[in-house]
C-alpha cells in the first residue's frame, strides 16, 4: 500500500518552480530515497510532502487523504504522522537532550505524567543508543550524536514515515554507516516507512529500496533501486553506475 | 626557465616556459598585450610540462583571448588533459542560452520598483497578521495553558526584565540628571526653580522613561530576540518546531509577549523612580532643594494618571518591540548574513514603531 501520493505535484519558493508536475507513489513499510544533484530540488521537495512549503501546483495524499495547505486541521494531521530528521539536526539549542526528546510529547499530550514521558524518551535515546547523553545540551553533542538525537525526536510520537534530509552528510564514513544501519533496522524492526533525501551513493546502495530521481526540474526515474542497474538512461547510468554519456556509445 | 616566457624570436614565435600555470600565463598574456601589430602570433608548447587547469582552459580558448594567437607542438600530455577538460562542462552542466530579460529597460526599472513596494505591502500585511496572530495565541494560551514550553516565561521574565534594571535605571537616571541640568539654568533666569521638580516629574513619568525604556528595550531586548529566533530559523529548527506539530509563533512568542507585559510595570517603576532621583540630585546641588521639597512640589502638578499613561504606553512599546523583533526573527532567509541583517532592522523597526506610537500617543493625551 502506498502512504505517500503525488499528483501532478509542482513545488518551489514563490514564483519560482523547482519542481513540476511530479507523479509518484511512497510505499508503507520501505526506505524511499529521494535523489539527484545539488540544487535538483530534493530538499524543496521533502519540504513540501512535510507540510512546511505549499504546493504550487497539484497535490498529494497522505495515508489516503488529501493534503490541504490551507488547513490548519490538515496540516496537523499531518504532522501528528511523521517525524522529520533535518540536515543539521535542528535541535532546539537551549534545551537538554532530554528535553528536546520530551518536547513533542509534552507539547501534544501535557497531561501524561512525567514518568510516562520519561519512559518514552528513554525508550527513543536507547533506540537511537543515546541513552547516556540524555542530559547534555546539542552543542556538548558531535555532528552524528545531534543527529541520532534528532531522530530519536522524530520517533518518539511513533510516527508513520520519517523524512530524513541529507542524514549522512558532515558525518565521516563509520558515523555514516552506523546511522544508515539505524534506519534499516527501523524499516525492519517497527516496519516504518522512511523517506530519504541524500546524494551519498554508498548510502543508496545500503538503504534504498526504491529510488525518486530528481533532475532538470522533474523525475527522472521512479522505482526499484535494483532495477536501475538495467537502466539504458545515460543521466541514470553517470548517478548511479560512474557511468559517463559517453561511455554508453 | 620556469616563471617567464622567454623573447620571441623575429618569427612572432612565443617559446612558452617548461611551467605554465596560472601565474606564468599571466606574465604570457601580458607579453601579448605589450606586443603592437595585428601580426600573428604563434604560441609554442613545446617545453610546457607542468601545467593547470588555467593552462587548459587557456589552450582551448586561445583565439578568443587574443585575435591571431595559434598554438603549436602542443605535447601530446597536455592535448590530451585539454581534450578531457573540454569535454567535462557538457557531461555535468550543459550550457543552457541566455534569456535576455523581457520587456524594455524603463519597463524593467518600473516593474522592480513595483515588486519592491508590493514587497513592503505584504510585508506590512504579514506583520499586522502576525500581530494579530499573536494576540490569539496569548487568549488561547491563557484559557488552556499548552503550546508554550513550561518554565519558559520565567526564563524570558529575568532576560528582560532582571538583566535590564540595571542599564534601565542608570540611563534614566542619567537622563533626569541631564534634563534638570539643562533647564536649571533657564528656571533660575525666571526665578522659577522650584519649578524644576513639576518640570522633571512631568517629563520623566509621561514622556522620557516610556521612551527611553522602550529604546533600551529596543536595542538589548529586541535585538536579541531577532537574533536568537532568526538563528533558529536558519538552523531549521523553527521547522522542526512545525513539523512536530507545535506552532513556532505560539512556543516562541507567547512566553516573550507575557514576560515583557510583567516587567514592563517594575521596569517603569524603577526607571521613574531613577529618573526623579537624578532631578532630586540636581536640584539639591543646584538650588539647596531638599528631596521632600522637590518631591512635594512635584506631586502638585503629577499624580497616579501620569504614572499610568507613562506604564500604558511603554507596555505598547513592550509588545511593538517583541512583536516586531519576532517578525523580523521568523520571516528571515537562510543565510547567516541575514541573520545580522535582521538584528540589525529589527532595532530600526523597533525604534521607528515607537517613535510613531509615541506620536500617536501625544495627539491622544494632550
Amino acid at each position: 500500500m502506498d502512504i505517500i501520493t503525488a499528483r501532478d505535484l509542482t513545488v518551489g519558493y514563490g514564483r519560482t518552480e523547482v519542481l513540476r508536475g511530479l507523479a509518484f507513489a511512497v510505499p508503507e513499510g520501505l526506505i524511499t530515497a529521494v535523489v539527484g544533484v545539488s540544487g535538483s530540488g530534493k530538499s524543496t521537495l521533502l519540504k513540501t510532502l512535510a507540510g512546511l512549503l505549499p504546493p504550487l501546483g497539484g497535490g498529494f495524499e497522505f495515508a489516503g487523504s488529501p493534503v490541504d495547505y490551507r488547513s490548519e486541521a490538515s496540516l496537523g494531521r499531518l504532522y501528528a504522522k511523521i517525524g522529520v530528521l533535518y540536515q543539521d539536526g535542528a535541535l532546539l539549542n537551549g534545551l537538554s537532550l532530554y528535553e528536546n526528546v520530551a518536547l513533542p510529547v509534552r507539547m501534544h499530550y501535557p497531561e501524561l505524567p512525567e514518568a510516562v514521558v520519561r519512559d518514552m524518551v528513554h525508550a527513543g535515546l536507547a533506540q537511537v543508543e543515546m541513552a547516556g547523553s540524555a542530559e547534555k545540551f546539542p552543542s556538548e553533542l558531535s555532528g552524528g550524536m545531534r543527529k541520532r538525537g534528532a531522530l530519536a525526536r522524530a520517533l518518539v510520537l511513533d510516527p508513520q514515515v520519517v523524512f530524513c534530509d541529507e542524514p549522512s552528510s558532515g558525518l565521516d564514513p563509520i558515523t555514516s554507516r552506523l546511522l544508515d544501519d539505524l534506519l534499516l533496522r527501523l524499516k525492519e524492526s517497527f516496519k516504518m516507512t522512511l523517506v530519504v533525501v541524500t546524494h551519498e551513493l554508498r548510502s543508496i546502495e545500503r538503504v534504498a529500496d526504491r529510488v525518486l530521481l530528481l533532475n532538470d526540474g522533474g523525475l527522472r526515474y521512479s522505482g526499484e533501486y535494483g532495477d536501475l542497474a538495467a537502466s539504458d538512461d545515460g543521466f541514470i547510468r553517470t548517478f548511479f553506475l560512474r557511468k559517463g554519456h559517453h561511455d554508453d556509445a | 626557465m620556469s616563471g617567464t616566457a622567454s623573447t620571441p624570436g623575429p618569427s612572432e614565435t612565443l617559446r612558452l616556459p617548461k611551467t605554465l600555470r596560472a601565474a606564468e600565463l599571466v606574465a604570457v598574456l601580458g607579453d601579448l598585450g605589450r606586443r603592437s601589430g595585428d601580426g600573428s602570433v604563434i604560441l609554442d608548447f613545446r617545453d610546457v610540462e607542468e601545467f593547470d587547469s588555467s593552462t587548459l582552459a587557456f589552450l582551448g580558448r586561445l583565439s578568443e583571448c587574443r585575435p591571431g594567437v595559434s598554438a603549436a607542438n602542443v605535447p601530446e600530455a597536455l592535448a590530451r588533459a585539454e581534450a578531457a577538460f573540454a569535454k567535462r562542462p557538457d557531461v555535468c552542466w550543459p550550457e543552457k542560452p541566455a534569456v535576455p530579460p523581457p520587456g524594455t529597460r524603463s519597463s524593467r526599472f518600473f516593474q522592480a520598483r513595483a515588486d519592491r513596494f508590493l514587497a513592503r505591502v505584504r510585508a506590512l500585511g504579514l506583520f499586522l497578521a502576525m500581530f494579530g496572530d499573536e494576540v490569539f495565541h496569548i487568549g488561547r494560551y491563557l484559557r488552556r495553558r499548552r503550546g508554550v514550553y513550561p518554565g519558559e516565561t520565567w526564563n524570558q521574565m529575568f532576560f528582560m526584565g532582571y538583566l535590564s534594571f540595571p542599564i534601565v535605571c542608570l540611563l534614566l537616571f542619567l537622563v533626569g540628571v541631564t534634563i534638570s541640568i539643562t533647564s536649571a539654568e533657564q528656571l533660575r533666569i525666571f526665578g522659577a526653580e522650584v519649578y524644576i521638580a513639576d518640570l522633571v516629574g512631568y517629563a520623566m513619568l509621561r514622556e522620557l522613561v516610556p521612551l527611553m525604556t522602550g529604546v533600551i528595550l529596543a536595542g538589548k531586548v529586541g535585538a536579541a530576540v531577532t537574533a536568537e529566533l532568526a538563528s533558529m530559523t536558519v538552523l531549521e529548527e523553527v521547522d522542526a518546531l512545525r513539523t512536530m506539530g507545535v506552532v513556532p509563533e505560539k512556543f516562541l512568542m507567547v512566553p516573550r509577549l507575557i514576560a515583557i507585559t510583567l516587567v514592563v510595570p517594575l521596569l517603569v517603576a524603577m526607571a521613574d523612580v531613577a529618573g526623579i532621583f537624578g532631578g532630586v540630585v540636581v536640584a539639591r546641588v543646584t538650588f539647596g532643594m531638599l528631596p521632600s521639597a522637590f518631591i512635594d512640589q512635584m506631586l502638585n502638578t503629577v499624580d497616579w494618571t501620569d504614572f499610568a499613561w507613562g506604564l500604558v504606553k511603554t507596555v505598547v512599546f513592550g509588545w511593538a518591540v517583541v512583536v516586531g523583533a519576532g517578525f523580523k526573527g521568523l520571516t528571515v532567509g537562510r543565510s547567516a548574513e541575514e541573520v545580522g541583517r535582521a538584528t540589525t532592522e529589527s532595532v530600526v523597526l523597533s525604534i521607528t514603531m515607537i517613535i510613531i506610537i509615541d506620536c500617536i500617543f501625544a495627539f491622544v493625551l494632550y
